[in-house]
């Protein structure tokens, strides 16, 4: 039987981040400009199957996804417990800088998430000289918690099946179902609290006030794109963003707080144009 | 508003299989309308119109009416399209022990899409 490979490659990788070995895993494809991309709190790097699958994307660009410690296949620490996770700024820019350094990657540009979306913003405030761009999907500067995130782990309630459930609904009801399934899918193969540690970054460690002004667009370019039904990080927090930035944001009709994975082929329509700018 | 609940059970046996463990009674609130759902082993047995003089529940959802039929629509829009994003906008009120709620999330916001239309009609 014939079966149909993809042209994505997996590896492992001891990475030393803040001092301690972690075991990564990334996944790649294509070649030439470094793209790495960042996926969401409490998922892995398969939410990014289709632009590692792109061929249009893949003759220009190199696009790198690794598992963040802890989530898919990369591992915990040594002498981790259940319990203890806590995603902190400094942590989340350690590893992404460790990661790149680690690949010896040159002014590679960097795409992230929700949490990732966030985390460029950092990167763009700390290191503007490091990258060659910067893409926030899902950006907002900060985030006050609009539900109690302690059901998120709790041993009288199946983690799976309650992360799953809040990840459903941030996806667009227009959205494919079998691509909303398997963004689920990843949210219930989380550990237990990864996607409540994540959240400390999201809703308290990683949020920015004024810091934000320090953003310079003419050092490193940044390119916010929003989806329509993302209720966690709305288009208009995105707008009030990018008017600070001074930038254009660009706002996804059809697609919600996962465009990458809930629905690619209507993500790819916006990305195309921003990497054509970008390369 | 919220009566064909049950109406609809015989469809839902796939969703059923999501809560076979779960017994609880619910109420759903318009503001103006109260409704009284009841679940056992994740099937819906009865919904009750208010008026009520003494109901007994585990929790409740309350949102205005208005809110209720944004959510309702065959395709509905941003904010309107899930029972946590309308939390999000301070439309809709959670109280109550909300363990079969958030123990059940995926089940409870399947049951209540199931009462959008099939079709898409008479969206403003």
């Amino acid at each position: 039987m014939k079966i149909e490979k993809e042209p994505i490659s997996g590896q492992y990788g001891k990475f030393k981040i803040d001092g301690i070995d972690y075991r990564i895993y990334w996944e790649e494809a294509g070649q030439g400009i470094p793209l790495v991309c960042l996926h969401t709190a409490g998922s892995d790097g398969r939410q990014y199957r289709a632009l590692l699958n792109d061929k249009k994307i893949l003759e220009k660009f190199r696009v790198i996804v690794f598992d963040m410690p802890w989530h898919g296949k990369s591992s915990p620490p040594e002498n981790a417990k259940v319990g203890n996770y806590k995603l902190s700024t400094d942590f989340y820019i350690s590893q992404i800088m460790s990661f790149i350094n680690g690949l010896e990657l040159v002014k590679p540009v960097v795409m992230g998430c929700s949490i990732g979306g966030r985390i460029i913003l950092h990167l763009a405030i700390n290191f503007p000289d490091k990258f060659r761009a910067l893409i926030g999907l899902q950006s907002a500067g900060h985030l006050d918690p609009y539900y109690d995130v302690s059901w998120l782990h709790r041993q009288d309630v199946h983690g799976g099946e309650v992360c799953g459930g809040i990840a459903y609904g941030l996806m667009a009801p227009t959205s494919p179902e079998s691509d909303k399934f398997e963004t689920m899918w990843h949210y219930m193969q989380g550990g237990p609290g990864i996607f409540k540690g994540d959240l400390f970054f999201y809703k308290f460690d990683g949020n920015i006030g004024n810091e934000i002004k320090k953003i310079d667009n003419s050092k490193c370019p940044i390119y916010l794109l929003t989806g329509e039904y993302d209720y966690s990080a709305t288009p208009e927090e995105t707008k009030s963003l990018a008017d600070t930035i001074g930038i254009e944001m660009i706002k996804m009709k059809n697609v919600g707080h996962f465009p990458m994975s809930e629905n690619p082929k209507e993500f790819l329509k916006y990305l195309h144009p921003v990497l054509n700018k970008i390369s | 508003m919220f009566k064909s609940l049950i109406e609809k059970n015989e469809k839902r046996s796939q969703l059923s299989m999501m809560a076979q463990y779960l017994n609880t009674c619910f109420m759903i609130s318009t503001i103006e309308h109260e409704y009284l759902v009841n679940i056992e082993k994740g099937v819906v047995k009865n919904v009750e119109e208010g008026p009520f003089v003494m109901p007994s529940y585990v929790f409740k959802l309350t949102a205005p009416k208005n809110e209720w039929i944004k959510f309702l629509q065959h395709t509905p829009q941003p904010g309107s399209h899930d029972i946590i994003a309308m939390l999000r906008r301070k439309v809709l009120k959670f109280e109550g022990d909300l363990h079969p709620l958030m123990s059940h999330l995926l089940y409870f916001k399947l049951l209540l899409a199931s009462l959008r239309p099939a079709e898409s009609k008479n969206e403003n």
